[in-house]
């Protein structure tokens, strides 16, 4: 293995006193790809973005090819050699590749952009990389995989020595899989150092030299990736046991409330099929881009289904849009409190208001102030959300009193059936616990309740029984007593073979 | 936490936009003393009914693009729905049409406008801007095309001498209790449509989809209904506009309520309506209304060219939202500087 280029070391980060990292160490040599792994949440993101000039660390150094730095920029990593290729892909997709390329830095002729040679240029590294793209079609127009060509070609062309891959597989197909560890290796011929970030685990084997494991915010453990097996790096990732911070509540299982049959929307909800009880939470486990947002969506009838069937209380129930779903008495806490959850500008009461405002106001539609107050007092005192006051606006609470809102919105009405997404993302832990409560309350009042969550440890605390699922399809149906993380993980990463040759993750037996 | 005891005051205050309202209201006392003091023809009885009258026209143009603005959009149409509404209704009467079929075709015409605007925003998802620029172009055609391409005759030819009388009494020149109806209209559809956005469901659903359209979706609210009610208040007020100036003119003329959605948009944005939606109330409207309505007739009375009052009222306009926009930013930047120490 070649010279040490990246070496990190003591790194700590914290954001609004939430301690993201804590003393974290990475070693990154020429011509080696290391996988970056642990769970989500683990701090491995914001530990690349350290190292990319995204954030500032609060402590450690950091040395680039010998060279200590101290506050990276997006521009001081950059001249560093420090490049990396976005989850997401940052381009203007109107442009074409080369103007792509060379945003920000064009070549300038004597008047005009000299576009021939950037066009020239673009071209060479595209050859180097052996894509077949030409620089001048639009980004738009090309699939994901060659986009992602192109961020490397970029990267290539400011003389990045040093790429960092956040999840570049996860919307690829088996063969630009292949297509991009080609070249992978191609670049780690070339000298170049390459962080990887993947969930799936059973990629590695193709690719990763070494592994460093991160946990919590703390590094773990680092080394050869052949001194590794898959159950040692499992382990590593989710190691902890703390089933006290998880209050669980014993009910008696009782009738079926809720079934989804045969569900299809789209390419992450692949013919579903699950029940629910009274008396019992189901949690759904799997890696981010499982389909189990998507999952929830389709059924509240956010997003079109294809096909499928869905029963409540034995009959079959028609669900085109959020509100033929509330009718029915099935209820839906996004993910994405921003973006889904709350309506930032409005107030507290207005917040908690909004999806009950057909018991609040008679036909008229008139809206009982007085009814709505005592529907938000009662919301506020059950959920304990802290503020001075309910008209406060709901951009004003903090993550977990917001969380709380989203929450808390749906707990006032009697609903049959109650999903959330991802409840405690983001929240601390006294936040948490309440919500786990609350979710017990439901349990214990005969309402059907499901909830996904990627902390393997909250479903396994939480929920009574656990589904898993990994890229669209469910791939297990789990006892939460019986059944550990490992094996959690184990089906969460039961990929389709799109590789031919898959790791250790196909024997599995049908614990369903 | 503390739980003060709140005085009228304090409990007014605590109503979400009461206070960029209030402020409105004040910089209108302001304006008004300041006026009278240079000239003492403003404090006249006269003056002051003529005041209360010309800004009806505003406060109603107000409600409507208040309205849509509250829901994240904007009615770019509100101007020419004006037109249209006065060429229909005067076209119709001056044609022999009595004046209450006359008015209920023209507000079925406006409606129906409304209800499109909605449709092409909420459901095709349609920018705002380009939706209602071309509903613009095409209402402003019809106005033009009802009386084939030129202004009515006198109302009074068609629906005779004493109709026309009384639908021109009715709408301008006459007086409820010592004031000219137009502001009773004004006040009583003011009344109505705040107590639809302030007490009602509909009214909460137009702030919900203004402040997050994702969230009022999964909370269960219609957004595509919801938005065109929204285009229909504002519809509904241009037509009533329309009307007041056919009556104030006694015939139809096409260019009438040229630019009225822009005056809308100043009296809404002046009074604390936000451009963005989700935030505002119809009482800063009102006061959005009487600050410009103030002004210029202040200006008209110093004896300032008309093209200083442009320049004033474009002052004022940005200066509201600056103060906004300051504000805002000042919180946004202490609650960061709280979650960094």
């Amino acid at each position: 293995m070649g010279n040490v280029i990246v070496e990190m070391e003591h790194i700590s980060k914290a954001f609004s006193g939430v301690q993201a990292l804590d003393d974290v160490r990475l070693e990154l040599h020429e011509g080696e790809v290391m996988a970056l792994l642990g769970e989500n949440g683990a701090g491995k993101s914001t530990l690349v973005k350290i190292l990319s000039g995204v954030y500032t660390r609060d402590a450690g150094t950091v040395r680039i090819f010998g060279k200590e730095y101290g506050n990276l920029t997006p521009n001081s990593a950059r001249e560093a050699g420090v490049a990396i290729i976005h989850q997401e892909l940052n381009m203007c997709r109107d442009l074409t590749v080369c103007e792509n390329m060379f945003l920000g830095r064009e070549i300038k002729g004597r008047i005009a952009l000299n576009n021939a040679k950037m066009e020239e240029e673009a071209q060479h590294y595209l050859d180097e990389l052996g894509v077949d793209i030409s620089p001048r079609q639009v980004v738009g127009t090309l699939p994901v995989s060659k986009q992602q060509m192109i961020e490397i070609a970029k990267a290539l062309s400011i003389h990045a020595k040093i790429l960092i891959m956040d999840e570049p597989t996860s919307a690829l197909t088996s063969k630009e899989i292949e297509e991009l560890f080609r070249i992978v290796r191609r670049l780690k011929e070339s000298g170049c150092g390459i962080i990887y970030i993947s969930h799936r685990l059973e990629e590695l084997e193709h690719i990763a030299d070494s592994v460093t494991i991160m946990r919590d915010g703390k590094f773990i453990t680092t080394g050869a990736y052949k001194d590794f097996t898959m159950d040692t790096i499992i382990e590593h990732m989710v190691g902890r046991e703390i089933k006290e911070r998880f209050p669980r509540v014993e009910c008696e299982l009782g009738e079926k409330v809720f079934e989804v049959k045969n569900l299809n929307a789209g390419r992450l909800v692949r013919d579903i099929n699950f029940s629910l009880y009274k008396g019992e939470i189901v949690g759904f486990a799997g890696l981010m881009g499982a389909g189990r947002t998507e999952t929830t969506r389709a059924i509240f009838g956010v997003d079109p289904k294809s096909s499928g069937e869905i029963l409540l209380e034995g009959k079959p129930i028609r669900i085109n849009s959020p509100l033929d779903a509330i009718r029915a008495g099935i209820v839906l806490a996004p993910e994405d409190r921003k973006k889904d959850g709350l309506c930032t500008k409005l107030t507290i009461r207005q917040n908690i208001a909004l999806p009950n405002l057909d018991t609040i106001g008679g036909k008229s539609g008139v809206l009982n102030r007085a009814r709505e107050d005592e529907l938000c007092e009662r919301a506020v005192k059950e959920l304990s959300i802290k503020t001075p006051s309910v008209e406060r606006d709901a951009a004003t609470l903090s993550g977990g009193n917001q969380q709380k809102v989203v929450v808390g919105k749906w707990l006032v009405r009697d609903s049959k059936v109650v999903m959330f997404d991802e409840p405690t993302r983001g929240i601390d832990v006294g936040a948490k616990v309440e919500i786990y409560h609350l979710m017990n309350e439901l349990k214990k009042n005969g309402i059907a309740v499901m909830f996904v969550s990627s902390e393997l440890p909250e479903v396994l605390g939480i929920a009574d029984r656990i589904i898993v699922m990994c890229d669209g399809r469910i791939t297990g149906e789990l006892d939460a007593r019986k059944t550990t993380q490992n094996e959690i993980m184990r089906y969460a990463t039961m990929f389709e073979n799109k590789l031919g040759k898959a790791g250790s993750s196909t024997e599995v037996n049908d614990h369903g | 936490m503390d739980k003060k005891k709140k005085t009228g005051i304090g409990k007014l205050l605590e109503i979400k936009g009461m206070g960029s309202s209030l402020t409105a209201f004040a910089g209108l006392i302001v304006i008004y003393f300041v006026f009278g003091m240079i000239d003492h023809k403003v404090f006249s009885a006269q003056n002051n009914l003529n005041l209360l009258r010309s800004m009806s026209k505003y406060l109603l143009i107000g409600i409507g693009q208040s309205y849509v603005m509250i829901t994240g959009n904007i009615d770019l149409s509100i101007g020419s729905v004006v037109g249209m509404g006065t060429m229909i209704s005067a076209t119709l009467m001056s044609h022999g049409v009595p004046t209450l079929p006359a008015i209920l075709v023209t507000a079925v015409a406006a409606v129906v406008v409304g209800i499109l605007n909605g449709f092409l925003v909420g459901k095709f998802k349609l920018p705002p801007f380009i939706a209602t620029l071309g509903t613009m172009f095409v209402t402003r055609g019809i106005a033009f095309i009802v009386n084939g391409n030129r202004n009515t005759d006198n109302v009074a030819s068609g629906i005779g001498k004493e109709a026309a009388d009384r639908f021109q009494k009715f709408f301008y020149y006459g007086k409820t209790f010592g004031v000219y109806n137009t502001f009773w209209i004004a006040l009583i559809t003011f009344i109505i449509f705040f107590f639809i956005l302030s007490k009602t469901r509909s009214g909460r659903h137009i702030y919900a989809i203004g402040s997050n359209v994702d969230a009022a979706r999964l909370s269960g609210v219609d957004v595509v209904k919801t938005t065109i009610k929204a285009y229909v208040v504002s519809a509904i007020c241009s037509t009533i506009v329309g009307l007041i100036l056919a009556a104030q003119a006694g015939m139809g003329n096409m260019d009438a309520g040229n630019m009225y959605e822009m005056y809308g948009v100043a009296a809404g944005v002046i009074g604390g309506v936000s451009p963005l939606g989700g935030a505002g109330l119809l009482l800063g409207t009102f006061g959005g209304a009487g600050v410009w309505q103030v002004l210029e007739n202040g200006l008209n009375m110093i004896g300032a060219q008309i093209g200083l009052q442009r320049i004033v009222i474009g002052v004022i306009v940005v200066m509201a939202v600056l103060l906004d926009v300051v504000i805002r930013n000042g919180s946004r930047t202490s609650g960061l500087g709280k979650k960094a120490g």
